[in-house]
C-alpha cells in the first residue's frame, strides 16, 4: 500500500525534524549567500545595495583577465593546490597502512595521538612556529645545517622554497587527522581475506597490496574526488602569514590577491568576480574527475 | 576562500547578534534622549567652560560604539580611566570595539552594522566616504563650533581631510604627531666601549656595522623590522620618499623609486645583506623578534618609532643603553627623517548612526580646548596633582607609556587634539633629547598622496596595486641579491610599463586641484 505524500511526511516526521537543523543551516549559510554573487556583475555600492547598484555585466571578469598578474596568480594557486594534492593526498593513506601493520597497540595509539595533534593548532601558531624554526638567524634548522657545514638557507625569503614549505607543513598538520577515515575503512575488511591470502603464501607486503589496498579503493576514490574539488581552496591564512614581498613570485595566490584588492581596497565586486570564477573552476574539476572515475570504476560522487 | 568567506560570515553573524543586543540596549537609552531632547545646539554645551556647564543641565546620556586599532605596547582595557573622564564630561559612554587587522574596517562597513564612530586614515575616508559609509561632516560644522575653530586654526589639517568635492568624511587629529617619528638609535655603551664614532653617512654606517660584526661575529649590528615599509624611513636620508609625494619646492609630484638616489639606498642595503650586517629574515620579523635582537646584544643600531628608545631602555640591563642617532646622510646635501609631526588618524561618523547628536558632541568635545586639556592631563587627584601651582603627574606614572597603558590616555579613540606636554614631562633627558633632535631633521614635505576623485581612483586602483606589488617584490629581491643590480633599469622600465607614469600624472592632477582649492 502506498502512502500519500502527507501520510509519508507524518510517518517520517521524526526524521524530518532531525534533518531540519542541517537544512536550515545549508539554506541560510550556503544558499542565501549565493545571491551575493550578483554583485560581481555590478558596480556594487554598499549603501545603494544590490537593487540600486548599476549593472556592468562582465566588466570585472574582463578586468581580471586583462591584468597581467592574473596569469601568475592563477598559476601559483593551481600549482600550490596541485602539489598539495599530489603529496598531501597519499600521505594519510600511507600512514594508515603503516599504523595498520603496527602490532603494539600502545605504540600505535601513541603515534596516532602525536600525529593528530598538529591538526588542532591554530594556523597563526603553526605559521609562527615555522617562522621560528626556519629563521636563518635564530632558527634551529639553520643552526643544525650550519653545524654540519652547510650554508644557512633563507627559507622564507626565497620564492623557490615557498611551495615546499607550505605543502610539507600542510602534510604535517593534516596527515594524522586524514588517516582516521582510512583506518576506519581498514577495519571493515573481512579478516578471512587475510587468512586466505596467508594460506596462499602472501607475505605482509603482498597482503597490503592485494587485500588492504583493494579494500580501501572505494574510500580512496571518494576522498580523492572530494579533494579535487577543494584543490583551489588553499588556506588563505597560512599563505598570507608565510608570504612576504620576496616570495610574491610563488606565494601570491588568488585569495591573497582578493584580500588585497577586494577587501583592503574595498572593491567588493571585483573580489566577488574572482571568487565566482574560482568556484566555477572548482566545479569543473570535480565534474571532470567524477566522469573519469565513473568510466574506469564504479565509484563516483553522483 | 569561499569556505573562508562563510567562516567570516558566520563569525560576523554571531558578532552581529552580539552587537544587536548592545545596540538595542543603547537604543533604549538614546530613545529616551530623543523624547526630551532639546535642540542639538543647546545640548552641545560641553564646549562651554566648566562653570557654564555646571549651570546648564548636563547633556543627555548616550552610548557610542567606537572602532579603533589596538597596540601591543598598550593593550586595551575596558576600565581605562579616560573613558570615565569622558563620560563625566559629556555623559557619553564609549564602547570600544577593536580592529583585528586592516580588513576589520571594510568588514565593519560591509556588515551593515557600523559602529557610530570609527578611527580611520585619510585613505579609508576617501574610499568609503563617497560610497556613503561616512557622514559628510562639513555639513555639521555648525553643530560643532569647537571642531570648526580647530580646523580654522589648522588649515593644513583641514586641507588633508577635505575631499576634492569639499566633503569632509573625517576629522584628523593633531598635536601628537611627534610620537610618529621613526628615528635611528644606537647602543651608546657599546660604542663607547669600543670607542666607535657615531656614523654620519651611510658609508660610515656600513663601516661601523662591519666593525661591530667583527667584534661580535654572531650579531646583526643593524636591525629594522618593517620590511619593505622601512624604505619610507630610510629614503629621506637620500633626499626622497620611495612612493608618490610632493617634491619639496617644485609643487610637482614625484615617483621616488625612479630617482637615482633610491637605487643608491637599495645598493647599500644589498651590501649590508650580503655581509650579514642585518638579519637575513628582515622581511618576516615581528615586534617580538625585533625586541629579542635589541635586548640580547644581537643588534646595536636600529630604526624604529621614537618611543621605542625608552621602552627598550627599560628592558635593557647591565648598563646597556640606547640613544638617539642623527640620520646618516645617504645622498644629497642634508640627511632627513620622514616628516612625522602631523597625524594621520582621524574620526569618521557612520552614515547609519542612530546617535548622531551624541557622535557630533563627542567629536566637538575631543577637539575642544577643554577636551584636549582633560584627555591630555586627566583629573586632579587621579592622574596629576598640583605642585607649586603647576600640574605634576602622580608618582605611580613613571614613563610616558604608563599613561597609555594604565589610563588609556593618548590612545586611538581617546584623543583628538593632543597636548603632549604631560607625556613629555615623564620623559627622561635622553628621550627629550630624541624628540628635540628629531625635529631638526624633518623632511620638508609629507609622505602622502593628494586625495583623488572617485573616477580617478577607480581608473588607477588596479594599476597602483600592481605597481606596488611589483615594487615590493623587486626591491626585496634586489636587496637579497636574487636579482643583480644591473637589472635596475629593466625594473624601472617594467614599472613604467605597468603604468607608474599614469599614476604620477593622476596624482599631479590631484595635487594641482588641491592647491587651487586651498588658495
Amino acid at each position: 500500500m502506498k502512502l500519500s505524500i502527507l501520510g509519508q511526511i507524518k510517518r517520517d516526521r521524526i526524521f524530518l525534524l532531525l534533518l531540519a537543523p542541517t537544512m536550515i543551516f545549508y539554506i541560510m549559510f550556503r544558499y542565501v549567500p549565493m545571491f551575493g554573487i550578483t554583485i560581481s556583475f555590478m558596480d556594487y555600492n554598499l549603501f545603494k545595495g544590490i537593487a540600486g547598484s548599476p549593472w556592468v555585466g562582465l566588466k570585472y571578469y574582463r578586468m581580471f583577465f586583462e591584468n597581467p598578474d592574473a596569469r601568475i596568480i592563477i598559476k601559483n594557486t593551481v600549482l600550490l593546490g596541485f602539489y598539495k594534492l599530489l603529496f598531501g593526498f597519499p600521505a594519510p593513506i600511507v600512514l594508515a597502512l603503516m599504523l595498520n601493520e603496527v602490532r603494539s597497540m600502545l605504540f600505535k595509539r601513541f603515534v596516532q595521538t602525536v600525529s593528530y595533534m598538529p591538526y588542532f593548532l591554530s594556523i597563526v601558531v603553526v605559521a609562527s612556529m615555522i617562522d621560528m624554526f626556519l629563521s636563518p638567524s635564530t632558527g634551529w634548522l639553520n643552526h643544525a645545517l650550519q653545524s654540519m657545514g652547510f650554508p644557512a638557507v633563507n627559507f622564507l625569503q626565497e620564492p623557490g622554497w615557498f611551495r615546499t614549505i607550505f605543502v610539507s607543513s600542510e602534510i604535517w598538520q593534516q596527515v594524522g587527522w586524514g588517516s582516521i577515515i582510512y583506518l576506519a575503512a581498514v577495519t571493515t575488511i573481512d579478516p578471512q581475506l587475510y587468512e586466505a591470502a596467508r594460506m596462499d603464501g602472501a607475505g605482509r607486503l603482498k597482503q597490503i597490496w592485494h587485500v588492504t589496498l583493494p579494500g580501501l579503493a572505494t574510500t580512496v576514490a571518494i576522498m580523492f574526488l572530494m579533494q579535487v574539488g577543494q584543490i583551489l581552496e588553499i588556506s588563505f591564512e597560512k599563505v598570507f602569514l608565510l608570504s612576504n614581498a620576496a616570495t610574491y613570485d610563488t606565494s601570491d595566490i588568488i585569495s591573497t590577491y582578493v584580500y588585497r584588492i577586494g577587501l583592503l581596497q574595498g572593491n567588493f565586486s571585483y573580489g566577488a568576480a574572482i571568487d565566482l570564477f574560482m568556484g566555477v573552476i572548482g566545479f569543473a574539476l570535480v565534474y571532470v574527475s567524477n566522469r573519469i572515475s565513473r568510466r574506469f570504476s564504479e565509484t563516483s560522487l553522483w | 576562500m569561499r569556505k573562508n568567506n562563510h567562516r567570516k560570515k558566520i563569525f560576523s553573524l554571531t558578532l552581529l547578534s552580539a552587537i544587536l543586543m548592545t545596540t538595542s540596549l543603547a537604543a533604549c537609552s538614546s530613545n529616551n534622549n530623543e523624547k526630551n531632547a532639546q535642540s542639538p545646539s543647546s545640548s552641545a554645551s560641553p564646549s562651554g567652560t566648566a562653570s557654564a556647564s555646571a549651570t546648564v543641565a548636563p547633556p543627555e546620556p548616550a552610548t557610542l560604539r567606537l572602532l579603533t586599532d589596538q597596540s601591543q605596547a598598550w593593550p586595551v582595557k575596558p576600565d581605562w580611566a579616560v573613558w570615565r573622564w569622558i563620560k563625566d564630561a559629556t555623559n557619553i559612554e564609549i564602547k570600544q570595539e577593536l580592529q583585528t587587522g586592516p580588513e576589520s574596517l571594510p568588514l565593519a562597513i560591509s556588515s551593515g552594522d557600523m559602529p557610530d564612530l570609527m578611527s580611520v586614515f585619510p585613505g579609508d575616508a576617501q574610499k568609503y566616504g563617497p560610497q556613503g559609509a561616512f557622514l559628510d561632516l562639513s555639513k555639521y560644522l555648525d553643530k560643532m563650533p569647537n571642531v570648526k575653530k580647530y580646523l580654522e586654526e589648522r588649515p593644513t589639517v583641514a586641507q588633508r581631510m577635505t575631499s576634492p568635492g569639499g566633503e569632509m568624511y573625517h576629522i584628523i587629529n593633531d598635536g601628537g604627531g611627534a610620537g610618529n617619528n621613526v628615528v635611528y638609535f644606537y647602543r651608546d655603551d657599546i660604542f663607547a666601549k669600543h670607542s666607535l664614532q657615531v656614523p654620519t653617512t651611510w658609508d660610515e654606517l656600513y663601516e661601523t656595522a662591519k666593525k661591530l660584526k667583527a667584534l661580535y661575529p654572531d650579531s646583526y649590528p643593524f636591525v629594522f623590522r618593517h620590511g619593505i615599509g622601512t624604505m619610507r624611513s630610510f629614503a629621506p636620508a637620500f633626499g626622497i620618499y620611495p612612493w608618490f609625494y610632493e617634491e619639496p619646492g617644485t609643487g610637482k609630484m614625484k615617483f621616488g623609486v625612479a630617482d637615482p638616489n633610491f637605487k643608491k639606498l637599495v645598493e647599500y642595503l644589498n651590501k649590508f645583506y650580503k655581509e650579514g650586517l642585518f638579519p637575513p629574515d628582515w622581511l618576516s620579523m615581528d615586534y617580538k623578534a625585533w625586541t629579542q635582537f635589541m635586548t640580547t646584544n644581537k643588534s646595536f643600531i636600529s630604526i624604529q618609532f621614537i618611543g621605542q628608545i625608552e621602552i627598550m631602555n627599560s628592558q635593557l640591563k647591565d648598563g646597556a643603553h640606547l640613544k638617539f642617532m642623527a640620520p646618516p646622510l645617504g645622498a644629497g646635501d642634508k640627511p632627513y627623517l620622514a616628516k612625522a609631526n602631523f597625524e594621520e588618524y582621524g574620526f569618521a561618523v557612520s552614515s547609519t548612526t542612530k546617535n548622531l547628536d551624541a557622535a557630533l558632541r563627542y567629536l566637538d568635545f575631543i577637539y575642544s580646548d577643554e577636551g584636549s586639556d582633560l584627555l591630555s592631563w586627566g583629573k586632579e587627584g587621579e592622574s596629576y596633582e598640583m605642585v607649586d601651582g603647576k600640574r605634576k603627574l602622580l608618582p605611580q606614572y613613571k614613563e610616558p607609556n604608563d599613561l597609555r597603558k594604565e589610563l588609556g590616555m593618548f590612545t586611538t579613540g581617546a584623543v583628538g587634539l593632543a597636548n603632549m606636554e604631560s607625556s613629555l614631562s615623564l620623559s627622561n633627558e635622553n628621550e627629550r633629547y630624541a624628540y628635540a633632535e628629531a625635529e631638526k631633521y624633518q623632511f620638508p614635505t609629507m609622505n602622502i598622496t593628494p586625495p583623488l576623485t572617485n573616477e580617478e581612483k577607480s581608473a588607477v586602483a588596479l594599476i597602483e596595486e600592481q605597481v606596488l606589488k611589483h615594487y615590493e617584490a623587486s626591491v626585496a629581491k634586489f636587496i637579497n641579491g636574487e636579482t643583480p643590480m644591473s637589472q635596475w633599469d629593466a625594473f624601472l622600465a617594467e614599472l613604467d610599463k605597468m603604468g607608474a607614469q599614469k599614476l604620477l600624472e593622476t596624482y599631479q592632477v590631484a595635487l594641482d586641484r588641491l592647491k587651487a582649492n586651498s588658495k
